[in-house]
């Protein structure tokens, strides 16, 4: 109860929630969140079964959200060692420090890309899921005339 | 500038989502998919992920979108099936569950979130000299094929496999 309490109560700095306006991390974050919170949302409530589907793509596109969020944080970090690498080499800092700071850099950068490919994984995940989901609902319809879950009860004990 | 088209597509997301959802008739729900995967793709391109949005207008918006429509005129429901669908018990119980999901996720999503996190995504992005820029082809392609190399022949594997199995499942017995 106490972390609810104090996302919402508003410190000096503004508080939590009152930062969630305008393109910041948090609110991409709240963002997906919210999305995925209606497609879950989508899919308890309905009883068809094709929008059941559907629900479940926009799950997927807002886990894809958040993986982009944060590839782009992470890209915003290596942005930051290689300012710091060049600011170094302007000061005239030792060899080795330098490389540490690329070295890091090339790291989160490539931490970075990996987030974006796991969300082109997810992509490629959600093609084979509609695929086959939709396959099976074809293959339901022929032989039980419905798409309502509530007709469903082949296997209900 | 950034803050209003993120405000905006975000809005878009949000209200093509609930249209999505709250459809009775699954044909207009797929049609308010559309809006849904543009307003992503202009996230994606705010978050400097340009390739990510071209795969998501095609892949989605193209394949996707169009099989969902497919599917739904092939199996031709007739208009009395989608007449009810609006059990208000259900509905409250699982409005209820799905926010208690967003927002638990939110709530750690908002502690998780460091001021030097925040801070690093807003720096801006500079490529360095011979670098291709963050979110490119380019920039995805040596991570894709040098450290992802096994997941992603294990996808191609997936997607054959799904392909055929969609083709078994929705053929008409012989």
């Amino acid at each position: 109860m106490n972390a609810w309490l104090t996302l919402l109560e508003t410190p000096a700095d503004g508080g939590q929630l009152a930062g969630l306006v305008g393109f910041k991390l948090a609110s991409c974050i709240a963002l997906s969140c919210a999305i995925f919170a209606i497609g879950a949302w989508g899919v308890l409530a309905r009883r068809n079964i094709l929008l059941m589907l559907i629900s479940i793509e926009l799950m997927l596109n807002a886990v894809m959200l958040a993986f982009v969020s944060f590839a782009r944080m992470r890209a915003g970090v290596a942005a930051e060692y290689t300012a710091a690498a060049a600011k170094a080499l302007a000061e005239g800092a030792p060899a080795e420090a330098i490389a540490g700071l690329q070295a890091k850099s090339a790291i989160w950068t490539t931490s970075g890309a990996s987030g974006q490919i796991f969300g082109l994984f997810i992509i490629a995940v959600a093609a084979a899921e509609a695929a086959v989901g939709l396959a099976i609902v074809i293959s339901y319809y022929r032989h039980r005339a419905t798409v309502d879950t509530r007709d469903m009860t082949t296997m209900k004990f | 500038m950034v803050d209003i088209v993120f405000i905006l597509s975000a809005l878009l997301c949000l209200a093509s989502a609930m249209t999505i959802v709250t459809r009775k008739n699954p044909v207009y729900a797929v049609i308010f998919m559309l809006p849904f995967f543009i307003g992503m793709a202009i996230l994606f391109v705010l978050l400097s992920a340009p390739f990510m949005a071209a795969m998501q207008m095609m892949v989605y918006g193209g394949a996707i979108l169009v099989v969902f429509l497919f599917v739904i005129m092939l199996i031709n429901l007739r208009p009395e099936e989608l007449q009810d669908d609006f059990n208000f018990t259900a509905y409250i119980v699982s409005a209820l569950a799905g926010g208690f999901m967003g927002g638990l996720v939110l709530s750690f999503a908002l502690k998780g979130i460091s001021p030097g996190m925040a801070s690093a995504f807003e720096h801006p992005l500079q490529a360095g000299e011979g670098q291709p820029a963050f979110g490119s082809i380019e920039s995805l392609a040596q991570p894709l094929f040098q450290v992802h190399l096994v997941p992603f022949e294990l996808v191609s594997i997936l997607i054959v496999v799904a392909l055929l199995g969609a083709v078994i499942l929705a053929k008409k017995r012989v």
